[in-house]
């Protein structure tokens, strides 16, 4: 089974600690989100993963294996770390095609590659004409060139245009379901809720969360219900009674916190209040990720005076 | 992972970029026209070295080869390029050892191909007056033309991997190359026939009265090329990428 095992890894460039005793796996067949502020060690996990940066403790394995050890590496992991990395003066298929011999894959990948990722017809364009976007795709398509088990990819979405990034979706979708491990960075929590099975948290170098995506929202968001009625006093009058909480708002629709659709619908109804609207407002990966970063941030805040920070 | 793919894709690294290729013609082209320059010169000069004046086309010349050995590695310290790079070839190792490899062949060929058209050039303007050289002396001066610009884009390649660098290389080198070099070194005498440029060009000429002789300055120049590209090596294997 090809899953990324990282084993409590530590990464730190002089006095700070960029990645704080991580330990997690990266199972395949499923996207897993990769989230956390800026400067949470998101990337520099993905490097240490690439053995592009040496931990200063703790191992990172790919199918089992260093990377570094890997034979032909980008048959077994492809990567997307920076799209400006490819060089501007270089064509587009040029730059595959270096990438490609390298690891002796076949050239008549490049051009599936390119194909799959919408740059055929820019093929034989410098890099340095493409929009980010374009960069963006040329970096998922080196990423795919030696059909790997394994893909880290990171803010993938970034720069894409909307049919960009649906694309990307489907991408990493199709991707997970053939069975690939696929680990997306992101801090776009809308963006990342639309592909992510499983989620894996940072916040300053440690793990926050890793937990399935469901499970994340569900822990963190309490269920919410939205109606609407003609008689909204005689509703609201009714919650009150039955110890619901609500919300008014300006357009007259009311939020209740803690409750399940069935239940207050009953209650509506009882009540004699006819019903306009009533919808079950699904916490959102967004609320659940504020959540859990701001009582971590209380959690560092409360701690900090008696524990300064080592390193 | 075997030697061969890698060095080929690094060879496809330099085809592919334009000012790498244009660098390597700059050689040839800068350093025979200013031989053939030189050749319509006077050789009343008691001075006047045949040997030296077929080649003072390698003097500008090589500026053009360090700019290749430089970019060619600067390339790769492009927004993040490198770990590109490497993500492929984790072996550091033989990636650097590819890379220069990639660089000094084709680097070797041009000046081959220079010291040749820079002495026929030259010979050209220069008629009898280089009737004195042997045929020794002149191939010599073609394969040690070859060598001395293959060791200097060597040179700036290693140092362009420890500096990371492209543009600290080229100012470190081409001022030292065009102005110390030139203006100390007959002042300062001794010690200034070991820098890089003056002992390897020793092999350029008929007869010089420096400590050093035709090969054995160019070995001195080999052992500074030699020690930037292990400075090199050592900066690519030990740093973060």
């Amino acid at each position: 089974m090809t899953s990324i095992d990282i084993q409590n890894l530590t990464k730190e460039y002089g006095t700070t600690r960029a990645v704080d005793h991580l330990t997690f796996r990266v199972l395949p067949g499923r996207v897993t989100g990769f989230l956390g502020p800026n400067g949470a060690g998101k990337s520099t996990a993905m490097r240490l993963v690439l053995g592009l940066d040496r931990p200063t403790s703790g191992t990172a394995t790919v199918g089992g294996r260093a990377y570094a050890s890997l034979d032909e590496p980008l048959r077994h992991a492809g990567a997307l770390l920076d799209a400006q990395a490819a060089h501007g003066s270089r064509t587009a298929r040029d730059h595959l095609r270096v990438l490609a011999m390298s690891n002796r894959i076949p050239e008549r990948r490049v051009d599936e590659v390119l194909e799959e990722t919408g740059l055929a017809s820019a093929a034989k364009r410098r890099v340095k004409t493409y929009s980010l976007g374009m960069r963006q795709r040329l970096g998922i398509a080196a990423a795919l060139l030696g059909d790997p088990p394994v893909l880290l990819l990171d803010e993938p979405s970034n720069g894409l245009d909307p049919e960009g990034i649906i694309w990307i979706r489907e991408l990493l979708r199709r991707l997970a379901g053939e069975g690939r491990t696929v680990l997306v960075s992101s801090h776009l929590m809308n963006e990342t809720a639309s592909f992510a099975d499983h989620l894996v948290v940072l916040g300053r170098g440690r793990l926050l969360a890793d937990t399935p995506l469901r499970e994340f929202i569900h822990a963190r968001v309490q269920p919410r219900v939205r109606v609407r009625t003609s008689k909204g006093a005689a509703l609201k009058e009714a919650l009150a009674r039955h110890g619901y909480e609500t919300v008014e708002h300006a357009d007259g629709h009311l939020t209740v916190q803690h409750a399940r659709v069935d239940d207050i619908g009953r209650l509506a109804s009882n009540a004699d209040a006819p019903v306009l609207e009533l919808t079950a407002e699904e916490g959102t990966l967004e609320q659940a990720y504020l959540d859990l970063t701001t009582s971590e941030a209380e959690f560092t805040a409360q701690r900090s005076p008696t524990q300064p920070q080592e390193a | 992972m075997p030697f061969a793919p890698v060095l080929r894709s690094e060879w496809l690294k330099i085809r592919t970029l334009r000012s790498l290729c244009g660098a390597l013609l700059a050689v040839f082209a800068v350093s025979t026209a200013f031989s053939a320059l030189a050749g319509t010169s006077s050789s009343s000069d008691p001075e006047f070295d045949p040997l030296f004046t077929a080649f003072l086309g390698v003097g500008p010349g090589q500026i053009a080869a360090i700019a290749f050995g430089a970019t060619a590695v600067s390339s790769e310290f492009h927004g993040g390029g490198l770990r590109l790079s490497l993500a492929a070839v984790p072996q550091r190792g033989r990636w650097y050892a590819a890379k220069i490899a990639a660089i000094g062949v084709p680097a070797l060929l041009v000046g081959l191909v220079t010291g040749s058209a820079s002495l026929a050039a030259a010979r050209a303007g220069l008629g009898d007056a280089a009737d004195g050289l042997t045929v020794g002396e002149q191939a010599r001066g073609v394969v040690g033309c070859g060598i001395y610009l293959t060791l200097m884009a060597l040179f700036a390649a290693g140092l362009t991997a420890l500096l990371r660098s492209g543009v600290a290389t080229l100012s470190v080198l081409i001022p030292f190359i065009l102005i110390i070099s030139f203006v100390i070194g007959d002042v300062a005498g001794g010690l200034t026939d070991f820098l890089p440029d003056r002992a390897g060009q020793l092999i350029l000429h008929e007869t010089s009265d420096s400590a050093l002789g035709p090969w054995s300055g160019l070995g001195v120049t080999a052992l500074w090329t030699a020690a930037a590209l292990l400075a090199g090596a050592w900066s690519v294997r030990r740093r973060d990428a």
